[in-house]
């Protein structure tokens, strides 16, 4: 690459340019100082929920125990910190009495100093960040954008990548055209740009990268085909494209967060709504973040289907990964608790401090233990109606482990007892259809952990879901669950005693769209006639 | 399904026995004992000749035919020809009975789904040239290509961008063995190992050529005697821009249309053939006019390659009958069987394999049905069958030929990536196309076919 770099250097300058204008770019916008290098994260990165428990009290009788430790080792074991070893104030004497004698007392002291001190960060002994190497000439490479006079010329909009009328050679989500700018956004007018983010770093197995993005697409052919629950091809209805894999640096999350953000920024400043696919769930963050960028900050709300809640933070040295996405988008202001919906909850964690935490904050949370107790119609019909008040801008993220090991198998951390794969399909559905959807990611799939292609057929279709979701609500379709009359109903006889109203609302339909077959067709006339003219 | 096909195969090795060489069943009449002779004396003339002049063994091995008749009284003998004789007669076509050609719907909306859409009509207006499909510079994931090269369209695009090499997917499913194959191309590109270095010579193939997806031809999916026309007259019109096609199947049944496709444009019998194989594909008088199984026979009797310009290799298997190699020795083809390179050692075969390609003609077009390749590197093979050559053998016999002659086409087939749910098959695959490239890349930069690199051996020299 280096001796490709430096033999051509128009090509190398121009690298340079595309890189001012990406650096710019990013500073024009208000883009916190994480992203664009100034700061190394906006807030405090200490965990909001630890709370700074004052020192324990040694009564006498241990203090006299402890007689000869020097003052250091006694503020030691005062420490609320050291409480997990000697056992806080209920538990040390018994601790320390059950030592023989002084060498073994100290000696535990200093194991209990070692293991506090080594785990935390320690100035000039520590590391402070991941040093890179900041002389490499392929430091951006990663993320360089092809510039386009590589390319013959072409005209903005979508391209097709079959041979036309004929065969698919390189498959597309949807074998839908492909958009690689902004530009081609704009001119294709497009409504949903589908974008693989292969970001493979998260979530303990490691294939939620290039392979997760190719087999969606090898799988993908359905995604804006007939929805026979509703009769409606959101292909058909609405134009969609494939925006291709963003870039990942796939051996820093941290490193890939910001370009992810500015190419989901990119999709949703067109008003075309972003659909990331794939990669684990860090994605999350820098995709709402994105929409915030767009829509302003507290103006999108988040449904979050997972298992997991995903507001972990602090369990080890890093800023980002598939457990803190919720945390930070909280802790940077971009979503406000109240907007914050999760469905699905069923995993080890929250554990009770956190469900507390939750309340206290204000997050509206839908566990699996809500769905058995109400039924599942019931939290169904909530989540929606909390997701559509106010007409709000929603985001749904879809993280494939809410869905049961049964349907999903193939993601990174899988937990039994979850939806099916209809009250998956209908409820993704629903909330494209009757809210306001302006953002959808679908992540966590691991093809490989599945011998079978199932769970990478059951992705697409939630995918899928969610399309034809928007493409109904585009047809003025927003009525609370609807289904197609004519498909949920053949007529014959009138077993369930109320058949005649299908066969109504069928005529209705149908008369709906012969006008508006009608009034399309004058207007494509005076077209004509003003190109003719 | 295995019992299924393994009575198969014998079925088809005795079926071979009666299209290919009746001949040879003539001179069996000879071996009968002349007890046997006694025994069907009773018969009627009839009968009586059609076991004596061999018809009888197309059904029966000939074993089984003096067991049948020793050990059966009159009526049980008379019982067992007349059951073959009407089994004879049932196999035949029977204009009363039987469809003499598989019917189509002549009023469909769409009879022909070969209609490439000329560009004029197209709204989206682009200038002539392969494009990438990704954003990036240095992509390392996205909408897959072959080879992660650029896509093509039209033959405007090879023509404006000076391809060499322009790699085609035809994602046929029509063969004999088992199906998947149709997935190859997706898989091929997925698992992007192509267009690397060459581990012998060093040599980037993406450096030297300009390499181009030039994405799927299409196909009637249910009819390989549908589809040909339209895959030569695009190979014909590929190799016209100057490009060699680079085909990947598919099954077999396409290499007919391919290599027809390449005489159209460089002239019958004007290049020769090399086809890698465990199958002899030389079926004769089979009902299906196109299949994987004929592809031989018919490119020799229809004149498009002679049997002279024709080197098959890696032969084994059930079709690899007396009659099938007495067939390929009547054609004068060069064959190389399993067998030779285990009698003899895989250098010195290949030696004499380079000596045969060398003494042919100028042009060739190579050919791999995976089937060839050992099954512990390609498992996913459509028709698969035990032992054969391992990967690096192939390859270096590849790199050997397209680095050494003009190269009209190249092709592989039957690779059906379902069946090896490792994918390593597909690694290997992309191995084999990998080879030719890198041969080609070598004869275009001029370096002799089997140069090594110093800096790839130990010693430096």
């Amino acid at each position: 690459m280096k001796g490709f770099l430096t033999q051509n250097q128009t090509l190398f300058f121009t690298l340079f340019i595309s890189y001012l204008l990406f650096a710019s770019a990013g500073n024009t916008q208000e883009t916190p100082g994480n992203i664009v290098g100034e700061a190394p994260y906006p807030f405090n990165s200490k965990d909001t929920r630890d709370k700074d428990l004052p020192d324990i009290t040694l009564s006498d009788s241990v203090l006299a125990l402890l007689e000869g430790m020097s003052d250091q080792d006694i503020a030691l074991l005062k420490r609320a910190k050291a409480s997990r070893f000697t056992g806080g104030e209920e538990g040390i004497e018994e601790k320390i009495t059950a030592f023989d004698n002084k060498e073994e007392l100290q000696a535990w002291v200093d194991a209990i100093r070692f293991v506090i001190e080594q785990s935390e960060y320690t100035e000039g002994r520590d590391a402070p960040n991941i040093p890179l190497n900041m002389e490499s000439e392929e430091f951006n490479a990663w993320r360089m954008i092809r510039p386009r006079s590589l390319d013959p010329e072409r005209e903005p909009g979508p391209i097709s990548l079959s041979r036309p009328g004929i065969s698919q050679g390189p498959i597309t989500f949807g074998y839908l055209p492909m958009a690689l700018t902004k530009e081609d956004l704009i001119a294709g007018e497009v409504d949903i740009a589908i974008l693989g983010a292969p970001l493979n770093m998260g979530s303990g197995w490691r294939d939620s990268g290039a392979n997760a993005t190719a087999q969606l697409r090898l799988h993908g052919g359905e995604i804006g085909g007939l929805d026979q629950y509703v009769m409606v091809a959101a292909a058909d209805v609405l134009n969609m494209v494939d925006y291709g894999d963003v870039a990942i640096d796939n051996l820093s999350t941290e490193r890939s967060m910001g370009h992810i953000r500015s190419i989901v920024r990119e999709i949703a400043e067109t008003g075309a709504i972003p659909m990331i696919v794939g990669g684990d769930h860090s994605l999350e963050y820098p995709n709402v973040a994105a929409l915030a960028d767009v829509y302003g900050k507290e103006k999108v709300s988040v449904i979050h289907f997972d298992s997991h809640y995903d507001a972990w933070w602090g369990y080890d040295a890093h800023l980002i990964s598939h457990g803190y996405p919720v945390y930070r988008l909280l802790m940077e202001g971009h979503v406000r608790p109240a907007d914050f919906i999760q469905v699905g909850l069923r995993a080890n964690g929250p554990d009770r401090e956190a469900f507390k935490w939750m309340r206290e904050q204000g997050m509206r949370y839908h566990t699996m233990a809500e769905i058995e107790r109400r039924g599942w119609e019931a939290v169904i019909d909530r989540v929606v109606e909390e997701a559509s008040e106010e007409g709000r801008k929603i985001h749904i993220s879809f993280d494939i482990d809410v869905i049961d090991p049964a349907f999903a198998v193939a993601t990174g951390t899988p937990v039994p007892g979850g939806l099916n794969m209809r009250e998956s399909i209908s409820i993704v559905r629903r909330l494209c259809a009757e809210a306001n959807v302006v953002g959808f990611d679908l992540v966590e799939l691991h093809p490989v952990l599945d011998p079978t292609y199932r769970t990478t057929l059951n992705s697409v279709h939630i995918i899928k879901a969610c399309a034809t979701g928007i493409a109904m609500r585009k047809e003025g379709i927003t009525e609370a669950h609807y289904l197609s009359p004519v498909a949920s109903e053949h007529a014959i006889g009138d077993y369930y005693g109320d058949q005649q109203k299908f066969l109504d609302k069928t005529a209705q339909e149908d008369a709906k769209e012969d006008a508006k077959e009608d009034e399309e067709d004058p207007k494509a006339e005076d077209a004509q006639k003003e190109q003719e003219q | 399904m295995r019992i299924f096909r393994s009575s198969y195969t014998i079925a088809f090795s005795l079926f071979l026995n009666m299209l290919v060489l009746s001949h040879c069943a003539h001179a069996e009449q000879a071996n009968f004992p002349s007890s046997f002779i006694e025994k069907i004396a009773p018969l009627n003339e009839q009968q009586k000749s059609f076991i004596l002049n061999g018809k009888a063994t197309q059904f029966v091995p000939h074993r089984q035919l003096v067991h049948e008749v020793q050990t059966r009284d009159l009526e049980g003998i008379t019982l067992f020809v007349d059951d073959l004789m009407r089994v004879a007669q049932q196999m035949t076509y029977d204009p009363k009975t039987n469809m003499g050609a598989i019917p189509l719907n002549l009023k469909t909306r769409s009879f022909n789904n070969d209609v490439v859409t000329p560009q004029i009509l197209l709204t989206h207006k682009r200038a002539a040239g392969p494009f990438s499909v990704n954003r990036y510079l240095f992509p390392e994931s996205g909408i897959a290509t072959f080879a992660g090269a650029n896509l093509a369209i039209y033959p405007d695009d090879l023509i404006a961008g000076e391809v060499d090499v322009a790699i085609i997917g035809i994602p046929s499913d029509m063969g004999s063995g088992q199906r998947s194959a149709n997935f190859a191309p997706s898989y091929m590109r997925m698992t992007n190992t192509m267009a690397t270095v060459d581990e012998q010579s060093l040599v980037n193939p993406s450096q030297v050529l300009s390499i181009a997806d030039y994405g799927d031809f299409t196909l009637d999916r249910w009819s390989a005697e549908r589809s040909i026309n339209h895959i030569a007259q695009m190979v014909a019109e590929t190799s016209a821009t100057g490009a060699t096609p680079f085909i990947v199947g598919g099954d077999t049944s396409i290499l007919y249309a391919t290599v027809s496709g390449a005489a159209q444009h460089h002239g019958k019998q004007s290049f020769g053939l090399v086809h890698f194989s465990a199958h002899s594909d030389n079926a004769l008088n089979a009902v299906h006019t196109v299949s994987d199984e004929q592809v031989i026979s018919r490119l020799l009797r229809e004149g498009i390659i002679e049997g002279k310009s024709l080197i098959q290799i890696g032969l084994r298997g059930p079709s690899l009958t007396p009659a099938s190699l007495q067939w390929f020795r009547d054609n004068a083809i060069q064959y190389y069987t399993m067998a030779q390179f285990d009698n003899r050692g895989f250098e010195k075969t290949l030696k004499n394999i380079k000596r045969d390609y060398r003494r042919g003609p100028s042009k060739w077009f190579i050919s791999i049905d995976v089937s060839a390749v050992n099954p512990s590197d390609i498992i996913a093979a459509g028709r698969i069958e035990a032992g054969g050559l391992e990967v690096d053998q192939i390859k270096k016999a590849l790199r050997h030929f397209c680095a050494s002659k003009e190269i009209v086409g190249f092709e592989i087939t039957d690779l059906a990536p379902m069946l090896d749910l490792s994918k390593a098959s597909v690694t290997n695959a992309n191995a084999l196309v990998n080879a030719c490239l890198n041969g080609v890349a070598l004869r275009k930069a001029g370096i002799k076919p089997d140069y090594i690199h110093p800096l790839t051996r130990e010693d430096g020299e």
